[in-house]
């Protein structure tokens, strides 16, 4: 039976008919009522397991066994453009310069910023391209060492999207649907299996300082939508005070907040009895886990028993909180410690113009942090079963967005074909999935949908995506609504 | 206009319109089978009284049976133009069919109002007629199928017994393909390609009914060709007819298979280009030919297990489940799990469906020598067990030693040495082993050399030396060895500059 449903027939029993009327003379029936009338509202259930209340939500089951037990995902917000990190094209060489053919682009919708254009004139990448790795993968010069792990990525080419625009295109990855309101991809991984360590939250969330002038982030992007609140992506930041307002303020010590939650989960529980709002326990479990967080916390995260090698390894920046670099290294220490799904986000790849100059600045404060997680994670064996996901919303087309010259172009945004890329456990190391048309326009081999993505990360954590639902408002929910299959060809 | 086109389809060529209209022949032909049914069925109830209905009515019935009937017939005959049918099958349907449409009319005409009392003896000829026309019903829509959808169509799924009793020859078990379980060592043309061909293009190309005298229903057929010669070029796949007329548009009229049918897949086209292109072999194995980026993820998409051979020819499915995860296992008794967990150890199954269980020490840090007597309670179900950064030593090993399913092993930053290892050899399903961070020697090494299962080692900062590795990696060479190296060449690799790369560095300027 579905968990909301024994939730519901729990709230029935006990809501008797003399109780209910006893209730409705105090006024508490209402908010009962309320309640029952919001079946959005669920318990602190995983998907497979209830809870009792003040509990950490129950660790579920997967439905196969799973080969990725974490995943790390290193969003790179603002779309990179593919065509000059990954998906070499050396017809935009020849062709540099004349019009993408309509047959190409074949009524692709523009962007505001491009529609105007009366000319969409082909840019080849200024960088050079070179193949590396065993499978000999293409990649550019902006990418020293990720093209040292080339033998343990996994390359996707051929990624579609539906969104044009920055937000709608995050929120489509993140939550499966362009709108703001559903779960993100995180909360339905902590709703679907809990979080292994008891002082963790399964879900959390590293976010880089970008540039200024950057796309912005929202919270609606590790949202827990519909979920109960305790999937929420918990943002943490680097230094001494990771998680806001987790320390306890002045004057107040350690055990005088255990007296205070004592007290607060004895009428946390006498509230839950007369109103059986399911959020209560969400409430009542958060305040636990943030007070073993006080701990674990500063513990998992403390990197002053690093050595210098470690920091040497993620490059300079690594010392510097708040830069994706220090991040990574942070993701390390989170999967370190089970933490099941670490979703940071990285800013500053939107180069409408001055692309050359920029996405070099770009590339090189993500390249050697992002090639050190995974060789570190490789070294103490946590690649084994750890997933890392490299990748933005949608890439960016092959005609100059401005005035093209030979040194100087721009690219808009593009959202039939863009490259992401995996390393670790169970996808097919050095395999290129994927191909997209001379002009790196199209996809004209192996689409693969970011419903098809979500589908196959799940897939990988040993989960059915269309299996995890959550019913809310009436009908049942998934991260891949309707959609989304498995892509089998790239599972090791 | 018909009459027209059927003196016109006299011609050599027939016209558009002859195959336009000889294209209705198998939505037509149904009108007056159902017809002719409802008609007679009408007549049984009547006569049995069962059916208050007027003979008017049937006949007018058997009228529009007979009509349809005959254009069925003339639309059958523009049909046959456009060639491809078996020609002694195709006469008995035709004359069959003729003979529906004229048994029809006798029935009709014996009954009708004016016709009727002018043929001497009319009323007698009413019932043969109309069963002749029946049987011949019968008899013309069986072989109509059998041109269609080949002679054996209809039965070739008999089950048994019936089959032995009706005399049908057991089904050929050459169309149920040989399954592949290894791609690298599957027959392309046999194992791939074949079963490409007839699932998309036998139907039409078969011994009953060769569209375009075509036949790939065997191999020798398929190499003969067709009326337009060979169709395919040895070496060259994308000048092949047989490729060529695939990846025209389907609105075209040479494109195959024709619009509407069940078209192949870019996958299952990509394969056919690539063993033409190949030498289009009958009896090579993916393994013995060059296998490109176009038709890679296909192939491997086909499934079949083996290890992916790095820089051989990379192709193969998902990687078998280790037996440990899929084999049946009791369920471990509740109150030996809750003795586990009393310890701190999380303990779950590794899915729903399963009995197998992962235990982690990850919230049990102080987890120690003296608790992991608990471990063996649950021996048989235990297949990943995680005791890393804990204070276990050598003495839980012994207890792991117990552990017979044990498929994953995190000891990393613990105090475990050589001396524990020894107990690790009888685990028979262990793949992966996690020890970096400990102060495991060549020594300890040596004792890893007698687990065939093994995968996977891990031995960043361990204290082994370049000798123990590759003594290691002679006892088991399919091993991988993970770390191992200083922690100067690590930091070495990290600054150093980009390997070289292979490519087209005299493109740019």
């Amino acid at each position: 039976m579905d968990i909301q449903d024994q939730i519901f027939d729990n709230v029935h029993d006990q809501l008797s008919r003399r109780n209910f009327l006893g209730q409705s003379s105090v006024g508490l029936g209402a908010i009962a009522l309320a309640s029952l009338l919001n079946p959005s509202s669920a318990s602190a259930t995983s998907l497979f397991g209830g809870t009792s209340p003040g509990e950490n939500p129950a660790v579920g089951k997967p439905h196969f066994p799973p080969k990725v037990k974490r995943v790390i995902y290193l969003f790179q917000s603002g779309a990179p453009s593919q065509l000059d990190l990954f998906d070499y094209k050396p017809k935009l060489e020849t062709m540099w310069g004349q019009d993408l053919p309509e047959s190409v682009r074949k009524g692709q919708r523009l962007t505001g910023m491009t529609a105007g254009q009366s000319r969409f004139p082909l840019a080849a990448s200024t960088f050079k391209f070179a193949q590396y790795g065993p499978d000999r993968m293409w990649m550019s010069e902006l990418l020293p060492h990720t093209a040292r792990i080339a033998g343990d990525l996994t390359f996707i080419r051929s990624m579609n999207t539906e969104a044009i625009n920055h937000d709608p295109a995050v929120t489509f990855f993140q939550t499966g649907s362009q709108q703001a309101g559903r779960p993100s991809f995180g909360s339905w991984v902590s709703y679907g299996l809990g979080s292994d360590n008891q002082n963790m939250p399964a879900f959390v969330v590293l976010l880089s300082k970008g540039r200024d002038g950057d796309q912005p982030l929202y919270a609606k992007l590790w949202s827990n939508g519909f979920l109960p609140s305790v999937h929420q992506g918990v943002v943490f930041r680097s230094g001494p005070d990771p998680v806001y307002y987790l320390n306890n303020p002045p004057g107040i010590d350690r055990p005088s907040r255990r007296r205070m939650l004592d007290y607060l989960t004895k009428l946390h529980q006498e509230q839950y009895k007369q109103v059986l709002d399911p959020e209560i326990n969400s409430r009542m479990a958060q305040y636990e886990m943030a007070y073993r967080m006080q701990t674990s916390v500063p513990e998992t995260l403390d990197i002053s028993k690093e050595p210098d090698y470690i920091f040497d390894m993620y490059g300079p920046d690594s010392r510097k909180p708040g830069t994706f670099a220090a991040n990574c290294l942070l993701a390390r220490k989170l999967v370190e410690k089970d933490v099941k799904f670490v979703q940071l986000y990285h800013q500053g790849w939107d180069q409408h113009g001055n692309l050359p100059n920029d996405i070099r600045i770009q590339a090189k404060s993500v390249d050697q942090a992002s090639a050190a997680l995974v060789m570190d994670l490789k070294q103490r064996g946590l690649l084994d079963d750890t997933l890392v996901i490299w990748g933005g919303e949608f890439g960016r087309g092959p005609y100059s967005q401005g005035k093209l010259t030979r040194e100087n172009y721009g690219r808009d945004h593009h959202p039939r074909a863009f490259s992401v890329w995996m390393a670790g456990a169970g996808v097919k190391k050095g395999m290129v999935y994927g191909q997209t048309d001379d002009f790196g326009y199209n996809v004209v081999n192996q689409p693969v949908h970011v419903h098809d993505f979500q589908a196959t990360v799940l897939h990988l954590l040993g989960v059915d995506h269309e299996k995890l639902t959550f019913k809310s408002q009436g009908r049942r929910y998934r991260l891949t609504d309707v959609h989304g299959k498995v892509v089998k060809p790239l599972l090791a | 206009m018909i009459l027209l086109i059927l003196l016109d389809a006299r011609a050599s060529q027939p016209s558009e319109w002859a195959l336009f209209f000889g294209h209705f022949h198998p939505l037509v032909v149904h009108l007056p089978i159902g017809f002719l049914l409802v008609a007679a069925l009408l007549e049984v109830g009547r006569r049995l009284g069962k059916l208050g209905v007027e003979e008017s009515t049937i006949t007018s019935i058997l009228f529009w049976s007979a009509v349809s009937a005959t254009i069925a017939c003339v639309f059958g005959y523009l049909l046959s133009l456009g060639g491809g049918y078996e020609e002694e099958t195709l006469n008995d349907h035709m004359w069959q069919g003729i003979g529906v449409a004229v048994f029809t009319w006798i029935a009709w005409a014996v009954k009708s109002d004016w016709l009727g009392n002018r043929i001497p003896a009319g009323s007698a000829l009413y019932l043969p007629a109309f069963v002749v026309a029946l049987v011949l019903l019968g008899l013309a829509g069986h072989l109509g199928g059998s041109l269609t959808h080949g002679s054996d169509y209809l039965t070739q799924y008999t089950p048994e017994p019936f089959r032995t009793l009706a005399g049908i020859p057991p089904r050929k078990t050459a169309i149920a393909f040989k399954p592949i379980t290894d791609v690298n060592q599957a027959v392309v043309y046999e194992q791939i390609i074949d079963p490409i061909l007839q699932s998309r293009c036998v139907q039409c190309h078969n011994a009953d009914k060769s569209k375009g005298d075509l036949r790939y229903d065997t191999a020798e057929m398929l190499k003969k060709g067709g009326e337009d010669g060979p169709v395919f070029i040895a070496g060259k796949g994308l000048e092949s007819a047989m490729v060529k007329r695939c990846l025209l548009p389907e609105e075209d009229d040479d494109h195959m298979p024709p619009k509407g049918k069940p078209q192949l897949t870019e996958g299952q086209v990509a394969l056919i280009t690539w063993w033409i292109d190949q030498g289009a072999s009958f009896d090579k194995k993916v393994a013995d030919l060059t296998v490109n980026e176009a038709v890679r993820p296909v192939l491997a998409s086909l499934g079949g297990g083996g290890p992916i051979e790095k820089g051989g020819i990379a192709v193969a499915g998902p990687a078998p489940e280790s037996p440990v995860l899929t084999m049946a296992v009791p369920a471990a008794d509740q109150k030996l799990i809750d003795e586990v967990k009393k310890t701190g150890l999380l303990v779950l199954p590794v899915s729903k469906e399963k009995n197998q269980l992962e235990v982690s020490a990850v919230n049990a840090r102080t987890f120690s020598d003296a608790q992991a007597t608990v471990l063996p309670k649950i021996s048989q179900q235990i297949v990943w067990l995680k005791l890393s950064d804990t204070k276990v030593s050598d003495a839980t090993l012994a207890q792991v030693a117990k552990l017979k399913n044990l498929q994953k092993l995190h000891l990393e930053q613990t105090s475990v040495t050589d001396a524990g290892l020894k107990n690790l050899k009888g685990l028979a399903h262990l793949e992966y082993l996690n020890l970096y961070g400990t102060a495991i020697t060549d020594a300890g090494l040596a004792e890893l050399a007698g687990i065939k299962s093994l995968k996977t080692v891990y031995l960043w900062q361990t204290k082994v030396t370049e000798t123990g590795l590759m003594t290691l990696k002679k006892a088991l060479p399919t091993l991988e060895i993970v770390g191992g190296v200083t922690e100067k060449t690590f930091t070495e690799l990290a600054r150093a500059t980009p390997p070289e790369g292979k490519g087209d560095e005299q493109k740019k300027k």
